[in-house]
């Protein structure tokens, strides 16, 4: 019994230490191919599946948002006689946390899960090895194209999934709700700031990047068979949406944190 | 300083030879994969190794370009030790490598142009693509498939994938040839072209050549040299004609294809076909 949970004990440190160092050859292999011109359509090609492809979901996604958002809201404030500052709590919590969340969490799902397909199979297959065997270092040629392209694209989706949730939630609530949009919008900008947008969209490189190092981990890692790349796809999208949800709280924290500090001082500026 | 240029000589004993493997350990788990292994191949040879399935073959021939790690022992290139490199200095030196895989290792998203151009994109500063054409060009002409430049993996049958993979594996000219279960899955006559275009390759480009296989017909048509491996250890070591007439048995077993008694004992006790067969009425109440 003590034999067995040591063992765990010590496979999961050395999981833990394993990732770790996928993660900073990741790292240092995207800023090394920033400086190889040969790995730049590797990176184009990779917006494109990744990014491009992704924005009708991801503004699906953020319009459904703040719909769902002005439907459940609008019966509660309109009790209390608030429905026109419906537009401030959609707003807030489309570009603060629901938007940017829910458009990692779909990229999770889409994006992870091919890339942990794509790269998984190449690895059962031996193709990984074919790239080492050719002398080229296969997170150079395979990982830090895709790290990339979610690290700098995933913040752009998160404007169009907040765009979205805006629209979605002004339909429901000017359109079909027939709140005035005037009072709706004023109240909407006095209540939404510019650092709130911000923190949404800088919580996208962190999202981003945990999406694709822990995607393309899996699929570099995953087990034999087409089992075994069904198990990597899972754990990959598990492991991405708790390290999203994680990230999110740990982001909330420190960014509450400075905003505290500094924010509040920028009327003296 | 010094000490460590020693360290990375080869064994005086074994300085013929190209690629040199002394002492070689791999375990997985408990699993003990090859037990204290050496090997010497020499250059300009063709080297079979052939052994059952789950011998450790395709492991010891992923040690010979540091695919794989020993557990303990080391390997010799040129007379450098390489086993104990960092992967950059790896991957320069896996430009003198060619490898097959067994399954030929494509990339299933690039075309067979692509695939063939792969290597050569990560290492040479390509400047006329006239020239990078006629030489995609000639390699596919050597093992036959002109013309396929525009295909994709998935439309081409298991033989025409190996030997564009082959077509690969030749695109930096390397000087070593590594063959994993080449014939492995392909009908006689096609197993024969593959035999066929090693020997070509290595006649035309000098090339060393190891060869990993359980077909023993390509065995004796190519080998310069064949080992066996068994149970991790190499149990035969010499020309064809040595190990047609080698007496242990478990070589005269496999090169024959015959079962041995220890198996017919266990086929024997594991009951009739009809004692296995259950019919649906078996399973009515």
């Amino acid at each position: 019994m003590i034999e067995m949970v040591g063992a765990k004990a010590i496979g999961s440190v050395d999981n833990v230490g394993r990732f770790a160092r996928f993660v900073w050859q990741s790292m240092t292999a995207s800023l090394k191919s920033l400086g190889r011109r040969q790995t730049y359509p590797l990176i184009w090609t990779q917006m494109l599946v990744i990014g491009v492809r992704s924005v009708p979901v991801v503004m699906i996604t953020g319009a459904f948002v703040g719909m769902i958002l002005g439907v459940q809201a609008y019966d509660q404030l309109r009790g209390m006689g608030l429905e026109e500052r419906l537009g401030v709590l959609i707003n807030i919590s489309v570009v603060k946390e629901l938007g940017p969340v829910l458009a990692a969490v779909m990229l999770a799902g889409r994006v992870g899960g091919a890339l942990t397909a794509e790269l998984g199979t190449m690895n059962v297959t031996e193709q990984i090895d074919a790239v080492r065997s050719m002398g080229t270092n296969p997170v150079l040629y395979l990982v830090a194209p895709r790290f990339l392209a979610c690290l700098l694209l995933t913040p752009f989706l998160i404007i169009y999934a907040d765009l979205m949730g805006i629209l979605g939630g002004f339909f429901v609530s000017v359109i079909v709700k027939g709140i005035n949009s005037q009072p709706y919008w004023s109240f909407s900008a006095a209540g939404v700031e510019l650092w709130d947008v911000s923190i949404g969209i800088i919580k996208g490189f962190f999202f981003g990047g945990a999406i694709a190092v822990i995607s393309c981990y899996k699929g570099f890692t995953c087990k034999e068979g087409a089992h075994g790349v069904g198990q990597a796809c899972t754990e990959a999208f598990v492991a991405s949406f708790i390290s999203i949800l994680a990230l999110d709280f740990a982001l909330a924290v420190i960014f509450k944190a400075i905003y505290n500090t500094f924010w509040s001082l920028k009327g003296l500026v | 300083m010094v000490k460590e240029d020693e360290n990375n000589q080869a064994p005086e004993t074994s300085s013929n030879g190209l690629l040199v493997v002394k002492n070689l350990t791999k375990r997985f788990g408990t699993n003990v994969v090859l037990d204290n292994v050496s090997l010497t191949i020499e250059k300009g040879k063709t080297t079979i190794v052939i052994g059952p399935s789950g011998c450790g073959k395709t492991v010891l021939i992923k040690h010979l370009l540091v695919l794989l790690r020993p557990n303990s022992g080391e390997v010799y290139f040129k007379n450098r030790r390489i086993d104990n490199l960092g992967e950059n200095e790896l991957n320069r030196l896996r430009t003198h490598y060619g490898f097959l895989f067994q399954g030929g290792a494509l990339f299933d998203s690039l075309s067979v142009f692509e695939n063939i151009i792969f290597p050569i994109k990560q290492h040479c500063e390509i400047t006329s693509w006239g020239q990078v054409e006629e030489l995609v060009k000639a390699k596919l002409a050597m093992v036959g498939l002109d013309g396929f430049q525009n295909y994709y993996p998935a439309q081409l049958s298991g033989g025409q994938r190996k030997r564009v993979a082959l077509a690969r594996a030749i695109a930096l000219s390397p000087e070593v040839i590594l063959y994993d279960e080449p014939t492995t899955g392909l009908d006689p006559v096609r197993g024969d072209v593959i035999s066929e275009l090693i020997m070509k390759l290595q006649r035309e480009l000098g090339v060393t050549t190891v060869v990993v296989t359980h077909d023993m017909t390509s065995a004796y048509k190519i080998a310069d040299r064949i080992i066996m491996l068994h149970n991790g250890k190499i149990i035969a070591d010499g020309d064809a004609e040595h190990i047609r007439n080698y007496p242990h048995p478990v070589v005269q077993q496999f090169i024959n294809g015959q079962v041995s008694e220890d198996d017919l004992a266990v086929l024997r006790m594991s009951g009739t076909i009809s004692q296995a067969q259950f019919l649906p009425r078996d399973f009515e109440q």
